[in-house]
């Protein structure tokens, strides 16, 4: 067995207290506009942004967090961790990154609590990247996990949102699951110069979302 | 500014090799004297032209042409745009700038923006139009102050659309840098490969819209403005402000369609008269 499967299953686990239930990343009002009504919908919405949008940035920002912590680079960590905040392009977006990259950094103390965790903002998949670099942890996997805890909390959003059924929501976790495995993969032979999204109404629809009211998501 | 205009230099052989693409480079210096913004510098060279017509905005406004006549793989252009303390610059393009389908590479092209404290800079290039098969990557890097003002657009539009147009095969990368006081404030990376048209008909990236923009302000207070934007540019798209910048993006099923919330947004952010050009 894979030494990084446990700590893996720990950290990515819906239940691993980062507060993720409470964003959308925007698919809140894009269900709300009535662009995205089934489950159909929901797959393709999710696998855009896996492809073309802020699923696979994160994942070079992960992955490119996870190699500097590897090699215990600080200033190439300290560049990533600027960039993944720079390119979070929305009010709620940088909402979003920072809570769950704080929360994380809070949550993971028993794991490893670095001297630079203090109230220094930190994205989301930086957090998680460098913890799990440090902890090395194997970056397919690690990025596997990623990816698919990505998926996950934007199907288990839609479940409150469309609304979809728990089956339904588990038939589509099943149909992700040759886009995660290829995502993860192409990650991992990636650098982030293959940095590129496509995902404009994505952006559009967090940003439509801070004026959305009534609303149930932080994002 | 020399050492960014070298930046470009490839060695001697590789550019006889591609001799036949275009190459142009230009750099502009505006300060302030006695009260106006007026050139300090300025450096031109191969199929980048600039001109400043004389307008009654109070600033300075730089044309850029480029002689070519539209981009192709292996073209490039580099431009530098630097603002002195107290000077204003507005720089925009003659025309759109046409992406032809290339044969090989891309065409790319690389912007430096450069804003002094109390320097105002509104960068507005009009619209690129990407041809079927056409390649461009693009990338823009802004240094920028507390007090700098910045604005900057850019704007796509996919396909000829009077000639009913698909993008079937097509390239185009968009890379943003904007750093304040030295630090990354803000970075986008827009990126549309291949299949354009089948790419862009998903929900989350273009819905079936044929047109973009992004927009970005930076100004002291700048958030102050976002309700008025939000206003101003209804379902055509979204606003945000955070961390001393506002940030607009909008999706429209044509060119023209993308003019008509676009022009009233540049104006409204302007604080002057757009150029002549950017009329809908």
């Amino acid at each position: 067995m894979s030494p990084s499967l446990i700590p893996l299953l720990t950290l990515m686990s819906p239940a691993f207290p980062v507060g993720a239930f409470a964003y959308s990343h925007g698919l809140e009002y894009a269900v709300r506009a009535r662009v995205v009504g089934d489950a159909d919908a929901v797959l393709d919405w999710i696998e855009t942004l896996l492809r073309y949008g802020t699923g696979w940035c994160d994942l070079l920002l992960f992955a490119e967090a996870h190699r500097a912590a590897a090699e215990g680079d600080e200033a190439r960590l300290a560049g990533v961790g600027e960039l993944a905040l720079a390119l979070s392009g929305s009010a709620e977006r940088r909402l979003e990154t920072i809570g769950l990259g704080m929360a994380f950094r809070q949550a993971s103390r028993p794991w490893e609590a670095s001297p630079d965790d203090g109230d220094v903002a930190v994205a989301y998949p930086v957090a998680v990247g460098q913890l799990a670099g440090r902890l090395g942890l194997a970056l397919d996997e690690a990025l596997a996990a990623f990816a698919h805890g990505f998926a996950a909390n934007l199907v288990a959003a839609a479940v409150r949102l469309v609304p979809l059924g728990q089956s339904q929501a588990v038939a589509l976790l099943r149909r992700l699951e040759p886009t995660l495995v290829e995502l993860a993969d192409k990650a991992v032979h990636s650098d982030l110069d293959a940095l590129g999204s496509a995902a404009l109404f994505s952006e559009i629809s967090a940003m439509r979302h801070e004026t959305q009211s009534p609303r149930i998501f932080r994002s | 500014m020399d050492e960014a205009l070298t930046e470009t230099g490839e060695s001697a052989s590789t550019y006889s090799a591609e001799l036949q693409r275009a190459r142009g480079s230009a750099a502009v210096i505006v300060h302030q004297r006695e009260g106006k913004s007026r050139l300090s510098r300025l450096y031109q060279e191969g199929c980048l032209k600039l001109r400043f017509p004389r307008l009654p905005a109070p600033g300075l406004t730089a044309v850029a042409i480029n002689t070519a006549g539209g981009l192709t793989g292996g073209d490039r252009l580099t431009q530098e745009f630097r603002v002195e303390e107290g000077a204003t610059l507005t720089a925009t393009t003659q025309s759109c700038e046409r992406i032809y389908r290339a044969s090989a590479g891309r065409a790319q092209v690389a912007t430096r923006l450069v804003v002094a404290p109390r320097a105002a800079l509104s960068f507005l290039p009009q619209e690129t139009i990407l041809f079927d098969g056409g390649r461009i990557a693009r990338t823009l890097d802004a240094e920028i102050e507390a007090t700098s003002r910045l604005l900057m657009v850019e704007s796509a539009v996919l396909g000829r659309q009077m000639m009913g147009e698909s993008v079937t095969s097509g390239s185009f990368a968009d890379r943003w840098r904007v750093r304040r006081d030295g630090r990354l404030v803000f970075a986008d990376d827009l990126s549309l490969q291949g299949d354009v048209f089948g790419l862009a008909g998903h929900a989350a990236t273009l819905g079936g819209a044929r047109a973009f923009a992004t927009v970005l302000l930076h100004e002291p207070e700048v958030s102050a403005r976002l309700e008025g934007v939000r206003a101003l540019i209804g379902a055509a798209g979204g606003a945000s402000a955070f961390d001393g910048l506002l940030v607009v993006r909008l999706l429209a099923e044509s060119g023209h369609m993308l003019r008509k919330t676009l022009v009233p947004l540049l104006s409204a952010l302007a604080e002057s008269a757009l150029p002549p050009v950017w009329s809908i």
